[in-house]
């Protein structure tokens, strides 16, 4: 026999949980799992092992003092299962139709004993243990250092390099290589002119007014500076038009990537993320891409450079004097640290609170019709109120700490000024140095100062721009979800067969909403999707369109795997009717065309006719033409739900799917809508989920979905004649309607 | 163990207001005991559903922040493992000592959360917070995402933070907390 398989904190059973094998009768060999769990029925931490052989399975506490459960056999369990509570989970076993907990575990297990659960139930089934795949990672985790990822396949933070994302944003410039090297050559020019006039007024102090030997050079000298100056004007003045234009270019191009990047994202990303978040992300964090050029140019890059021209300079004039310019040098040091780790918290808890008065905004506006009629106009101010103050009280936070920060800093700096002013007095009159030079000097320390002092807010800078670009990078690098198959076959033909085989899926794969549902649809066949809700209808459509993927089993479109074809073939081919029917703010023939773009105006009108909705379309005055607005708005929900059938008729789909789609509209509406989809319907699969059971009477098959697994199957009269949940359904939704009569 | 009886048994459900419909647990109304495979088994008198015993029943409670020891709902799993309800229990109290026992073992097994007692540090790296704290259980580590929705409110002064693995920590009154750990947590938690 191998040896066991340990998951565990140690790489060895203990020596306790052994002695306790052998008194469970249980032979050491014979052990095939060994996992460690660390809660006990109370809830207090102690370690519990769970321990699975081929022909039974048991827990241990490692304190005698606990009883063992089991060993239970194979033959006796029924099914494993593992059950979610609040803030942990047990394995159980079914043991006569019940459930019994087998040992229990923290939340920070529950991978661990998932992968457990599967190979427990294959041996128990006898369809072979594997053991490699309880060793596989948890793939939530870094491979290297364990820390959680942003997401499921993004990058690990950590063992990235941080300096990687600084240089990333660089590399951005590299599309713009020539522009790049013109900027960088202005700004060196612009720092040539920025040195020239303490020169010049050496020369003017020493030769002209102190010697009085040059004279005559007084008024080229002032020329000279005067020409400087506006030389420097003219620089400055490309510096920002070529900056601008590199700035504004890059974080168009990154917003581009960044949308085209949302668009991939599978609906498992935005059921996680708010979308006024990643709309912030989009245009507030972008814009700390065009702040980098700026910087690059105007900026932190050109004072450091200018640092550097002067202290060469300053050097060049007198060495002994230039070293007292170094005294400040180690209060900028400490100064920048400081602020690094005392205010760099702030400006994320400034970005945050940014973000959530956006996704405040957002929803209020958008569900405003729901505010207005439930007259919660004053909540919803009340909430602005709040994350509008916090937000305040977030910028103030760091404007305070700024604000005091700063001046503190430029005083030091100042400081420094003095010394020059007293040591280089001193040489002055010791004949030392000339007065000319100590001009000179302190030109270029007023000019070293400003630079210098600036960058004592290179880290405030940096931090907020590393902040935003990682959060846009972030975005960029994550994992899409749901990915082509490299070998995914083209299909530009579908008949329309569907089949689900043992499918089971949760949105949360600890808590699966689907439970081994298997059916067969046949092309052409109406089916119809009955079920509480909350049953899991809406899901099976999601996994027929591969919005998710499945956990186990599988989804079939003519015979092949949905993950084996291409995602475009899929939706090309499926017509989406959903309750809430979404119109862009387009024209009526532009959302009509959607998903043909290259539609003819009389395809788009034969399409509106069918759908019962060309009449209404004519009655506006500006007829197909009517510009909608954001959703729809001035149309009737009637109106909008006959556009979206239009729509999916135009692409003629092999597979149509109802959704709910009369739900929202009233009676006349429905039956122009029941028109109109009984014409849809024609020679094509069709899916239907409604809860108004009379809308699927004649259905071939009605499939009933209870707790997420297909309860029953069969005709309306043979599903009547059962009486089971479909019957009690019509029963129900009769006597309602007798009511209302 | 076998929870006291009390007789006559009957079932009794509210008929007015918003609990029409809420079959009530009351002492008399029910028995709890420890049945097969020590699993906690409800027994109710004149049971509409003509069940009786409900077997494997576990607690979870209502309004776990305001009121953890009242509307505690009594649910036990279908054939099928779908949770279906018994009743509810308006509040433990009302039963008998040794039936309250087990209720509370129980919402013991229902619930497991770390509860914090004092906070030693907070980092923040890769958008994450890592925290060093001492807690009931003892002193240990954690991370969490620093997210507002893994911070969330549980009560007027309390707060639950979730971990990277959705494990719980509940700060009790972040008031009572001393002001160095109070300023380090609302250094980063602020909302």
């Amino acid at each position: 026999m191998s040896a066991p398989t340990i998951l565990a904190a140690t790489a060895t059973i203990p020596s306790e949980i052994y002695t306790r094998l052998s008194q469970a009768h249980i032979r050491v060999d014979d052990v095939l799992i060994a996992v460690e769990g660390d809660l006990d029925d109370l809830g207090r931490i102690e370690p519990i092992w769970l321990i699975v052989t081929e022909s039974s399975v048991s827990s241990i506490p490692l304190s005698a003092e606990q009883p063992v459960s089991g060993p239970y056999s194979m033959e006796s369990i029924e099914d494993f299962r593992i059950r979610n509570s609040v803030g942990s989970a047990s394995l159980q076993v079914v043991l006569e139709g019940l459930p019994v907990d087998l040992v229990r575990f923290t939340n920070r297990h529950r991978e661990r004993f998932q992968r457990v659960l599967t190979q427990m139930k294959r041996l128990r089934e006898g369809t072979g243990f594997q053991p490699d795949l309880l060793q596989k990672q948890d793939p939530r985790f870094c491979d290297s250092c364990g820390l959680i990822l942003p997401a499921v396949g993004s990058p690990c933070p950590r063992c990235v390099n941080q300096g990687a994302i600084f240089w990333r944003t660089f590399r951005l410039l590299s599309g713009y290589g020539s522009w790049a090297v013109a900027l960088f050559a202005l700004m060196l020019v612009g720092i040539a002119f920025d040195l020239l006039p303490p020169y010049l007024t050496r020369i003017l102090v020493d030769d002209v007014l102190t010697s009085r030997d040059h004279t005559d050079w007084l008024p080229w000298l002032v020329l000279s500076l005067a020409g400087a100056a506006m030389l420097r004007s003219v620089v400055n003045i490309f510096v920002a038009r070529l900056s601008s234009l590199i700035g504004t270019r890059i974080t168009t191009d990154v917003r581009q990537q960044l949308f085209a990047k949302l668009e991939q994202m599978s609906i498992d990303y935005y059921d996680r993320m708010e979308v006024g978040r990643l709309m912030n992300r989009c245009i507030a964090d972008v814009e700390a891409l065009q702040g980098f050029v700026n910087q690059l140019a105007q900026g932190f890059l050109i004072n450091i450079l200018m640092i550097g021209s002067i202290g060469v300079m300053l050097f060049y004039l007198d060495a002994q004097l230039a070293m007292y310019v170094l005294i400040p040098v180690p209060f900028v040091v400490g100064g920048t640290v400081y602020f690094y780790k005392r205010i760099y918290p702030r400006y994320y808890k400034l970005s945050d609170t940014q973000s959530k008065l956006s996704s405040t905004i957002n929803s209020t506006l958008s569900g405003i019709r729901l505010v207005k009629a439930f007259a919660q106009e004053a909540r919803e101010a009340e909430r602005f109120t709040k994350t509008n103050n916090d937000l305040r009280d977030s910028r103030r936070h760091v404007d305070m700490s700024v604000g005091t920060f700063s001046p503190i800093m430029a005083y030091v700096f100042g400081l420094g000024g003095l010394i020059i002013w007293f040591v280089g007095g001193q040489n002055v009159l010791s004949d030392r140095i000339t007065l000319g030079t100590l001009m000179a000097f302190l030109g270029y320390l007023g000019m070293f100062y400003g630079p210098l002092s600036s960058l004592t807010q290179f880290s405030n800078w940096l931090t907020s721009f590393m902040t935003a670009s990682q959060r846009v990078f972030e975005i960029l690098d994550v994992d899409p979800g749901i990915h082509d198959n490299p070998d995914a076959k083209p299909m530009n033909r579908i008949e329309g067969e569907i089949e689900f085989s043992e499918v089971s899926f949760g949105y949360d794969p600890y808590n699966p909403v689907i439970h081994e549902v298997s059916f067969k649809i046949n092309p052409g066949e109406m089916i119809g999707i009955v079920g509480r809700s909350g049953s899991g209808k809406s899901t099976l459509i999601n996994l027929l369109c591969r919005f998710y993927d499945v956990q186990e089993g599988g989804v079939k479109i003519d015979g092949h795997d949905v993950r084996d074809i291409r995602r475009q073939d899929i939706r090309r081919h499926i017509g989406l009717v959903l309750q809430e029917p979404f119109l862009f703010r387009a024209s009526i023939t532009d959302n009509i065309a959607y998903g043909r773009p290259d539609a003819k105006l009389e395809d788009i009108i034969n399409a509106a006719k069918a759908a019962n909705a060309h009449d209404f379309i004519m009655r506006q005055p500006a007829g197909y033409d009517t510009i909608l607005g954001e959703q729809g708005a001035g149309l009737s929900g009637g109106e909008r739900q006959r556009v979206s059938i239009a729509r999916a008729l135009l692409c003629d789909p092999a597979i149509l799917i109802l959704d709910e789609a009369t739900s929202s509209v009233d009676t006349e509406s429905e039956q122009q809508i029941q028109d109109a989809l009984a014409i849809l319907c024609k020679n094509r699969t069709t899916i239907a989920i409604a809860h108004r059971l009379s809308t699927l009477r004649d259905s071939d098959r009605i499939l009933v979905i209870d707790n997420g697994r297909l309860a029953e199957e069969g005709s309306h009269h043979e599903l009547m004649d059962y009486e089971g949940i479909y019957h009690r359904l019509v029963r129900i939704q009769t006597q309602l309607t007798s009511l209302e009569l | 163990m076998t929870a006291s009886i009390a007789e006559p048994i009957s079932t009794q459900s509210l008929d007015a207001g918003p609990f029409s419909g809420v079959r009530v647990l009351r002492p008399e109304t029910c028995k709890m005991f420890k049945g097969l495979h020590s699993l906690l088994h409800v027994q109710v008198a004149d049971d509409e559903d003509g069940l009786g015993l409900y077997r494997a029943v576990h607690a979870v409670r209502a309004f776990p922040v305001s009121s953890p020891n009242e509307y505690i709902v009594l649910k036990y799993p279908d054939e099928i493992g779908i949770d279906q309800e018994v009743g509810l229990i308006m509040d433990i109290s009302e039963f008998p000592a040794a039936a309250q026992e087990l209720i509370h073992e129980s919402l013991m097994a229902q619930y497991f959360e770390y509860s914090i007692t004092r906070i030693y540090g907070v980092t923040w790296k890769f958008h994450l917070l890592f925290f060093d704290v001492e807690t009931t259980q003892g002193r240990l580590e954690f991370q969490m995402r620093w997210q507002v929705d893994r911070a969330q409110d549980y009560g007027d002064h309390s707060k639950v933070l979730l971990d990277v693995s959705d494990n719980r920590y509940v700060i009790q009154d972040i008031r009572e907390l001393p002001k160095a750990d109070r300023e380090k947590y609302l250094r980063y938690i602020y909302w």
